[in-house]
């Protein structure tokens, strides 16, 4: 009898400890499945008292020259009539919305930012985040008081852009570090150091025309493609605010 | 309350290694590239409680730090995983002094593992495009966080195994 109840209380179920790790697996299982969101909105509440102020912002926005966004408004005006004479794609008139970056991951791999807007403000998967400058990168996932975007420097990212000079169209893709590489399918593609790069009119990830960075090194000829390294004109690093643009492309 | 916090400790400091994962202090970093912050946990943590431990919570670290970087397609697990195992062979050195310095030699070891792990999938990942694109910022990458996981761990570690020690014998 002795023996049987020795063996019945050696059984894995019986020790506390076994279903203690059950536990925080299935906790863990659930957190992995919610892409973390449990997370993301417990650090919301943490780094809150840490966002940038306003300041910031109010620097930016007066900046903004009012004589140009005059300028700009009527440009945009033109550029859409033409779109619309010659059949291309438009970029429509998206509501905008401004976030902050709670979270930065720029270095290593992970090259990420994480917005104080979630699916609650209306944040969808696949919405464009611009910063002062330009492009930042897409909306990966969204929680429900956060989103996080993959950078366009990271090696997750691939996105079809054009050089505005001679408008070829060519892949810019991620690398893991700051500045990412064109590629273009063409060895006697026209390319110089300077030349502007935007976001190309055949992207089905991104509106038309949203500036991205300047050549900063023509790299050599690599069997049938030609590389370029990219400054970006928004830098992911020192920006704060950002503004989210629901597009429908 | 008090004796729940010193017994549960260990479990408490595993909570904090997303939030730091996340917040990414960019003062501490070089070449704006962090630590490798899941090894200074992960260390202390499987020499006090052995392999068997060290693979599990490895497993259960990736699956956390997987589910809050945006990357989809690549994953930290298992670097983590073999990373957990090992550290637990590893018995605690008698003189502190040249334990102390062993945690830095460990972490970097570690973080060159998970870091050369993490650079094989995206190599896979991407093997026809930009394979030779990807090389030089990959090891640079490499190279900066083994040498700061290197360069704090003895710090960080040498604390956090004083503080699993302590919560240990108190159960």
């Amino acid at each position: 009898m002795l023996d049987i109840r020795r063996i019945s209380t050696s059984r894995w179920w019986h020790k506390k400890k076994n279903w203690t790790i059950f536990g925080i697996f299935l906790f863990l299982v659930v957190v992995r499945i919610s892409k973390g969101s449990i997370y993301k909105d417990l650090y919301y509440f943490i780094s809150k008292p840490f966002w940038p102020g306003k300041f910031q912002k109010e620097i930016i926005l007066k900046s903004v020259d009012q004589e140009y966004a005059i300028k700009l408004n009527l440009l945009k005006k033109d550029n859409n009539r033409l779109r619309r004479i010659l059949s291309l794609q438009e970029s429509s008139n998206n509501e905008n919305i401004s976030a902050a970056v709670i979270s930065r991951k720029t270095g290593s791999w992970w090259r990420q930012i994480i917005l104080n807007k979630g699916s609650k403000d209306g944040v969808e998967i696949g919405n464009i985040v611009i910063g002062p400058g330009g492009l930042l990168g897409r909306v990966k996932n969204t929680s429900f008081l956060t989103s996080s975007v993959t950078l366009i420097t990271s090696p997750e990212s691939k996105l079809g852009v054009w050089v505005d000079r001679t408008q070829i169209n060519g892949l810019l893709v991620g690398l893991g570090d700051d500045s990412p590489s064109l590629i273009l399918y063409s060895k006697d593609s026209d390319i110089k150091v300077g030349d502007f790069v935007s976001s190309s009119p055949a992207s089905t990830l991104l509106p038309p025309n949203i500036p991205i960075g300047i050549v900063q090194s023509v790299d050599k000829t690599l069997k049938s493609k030609k590389t370029a390294k990219i400054s970006l004109l928004a830098k992911p690093h020192l920006i704060d605010w950002v503004q989210i643009l629901k597009v429908n492309i | 309350m008090n004796k729940f916090f010193t017994k549960k400790l260990s479990i408490i400091s595993f909570i904090f290694i997303p939030i730091i994962f996340l917040w990414h202090p960019n003062w501490i970093g070089f070449l704006g590239v962090q630590p490798y912050w899941p090894l200074f946990w992960l260390l202390p943590w499987s020499m006090v409680n052995g392999s068997m431990n060290g693979l599990i919570f490895g497993f259960f670290l990736g699956l956390i730090l997987d589910s809050l970087t945006s990357d989809n397609n690549f994953t930290q697990i298992p670097g983590l995983i073999l990373c957990g195992f090992l550290f637990g062979r590893i018995k605690l050195h008698s003189d502190i002094f040249v334990g102390h310095f062993r945690y830095g030699l460990i972490c970097s070891f570690g973080s060159f593992l998970c870091g050369t792990l993490y650079f094989l999938q995206i190599l896979f990942r991407n093997f026809s495009d930009s394979n030779s694109l990807m090389l030089i910022p990959s090891i640079k990458n490499i190279l900066a966080e083994v040498f700061l996981t290197g360069f704090f761990a003895p710090f960080i570690c040498s604390q956090l195994l004083r503080m699993f020690k302590f919560s240990r014998r108190k159960i």
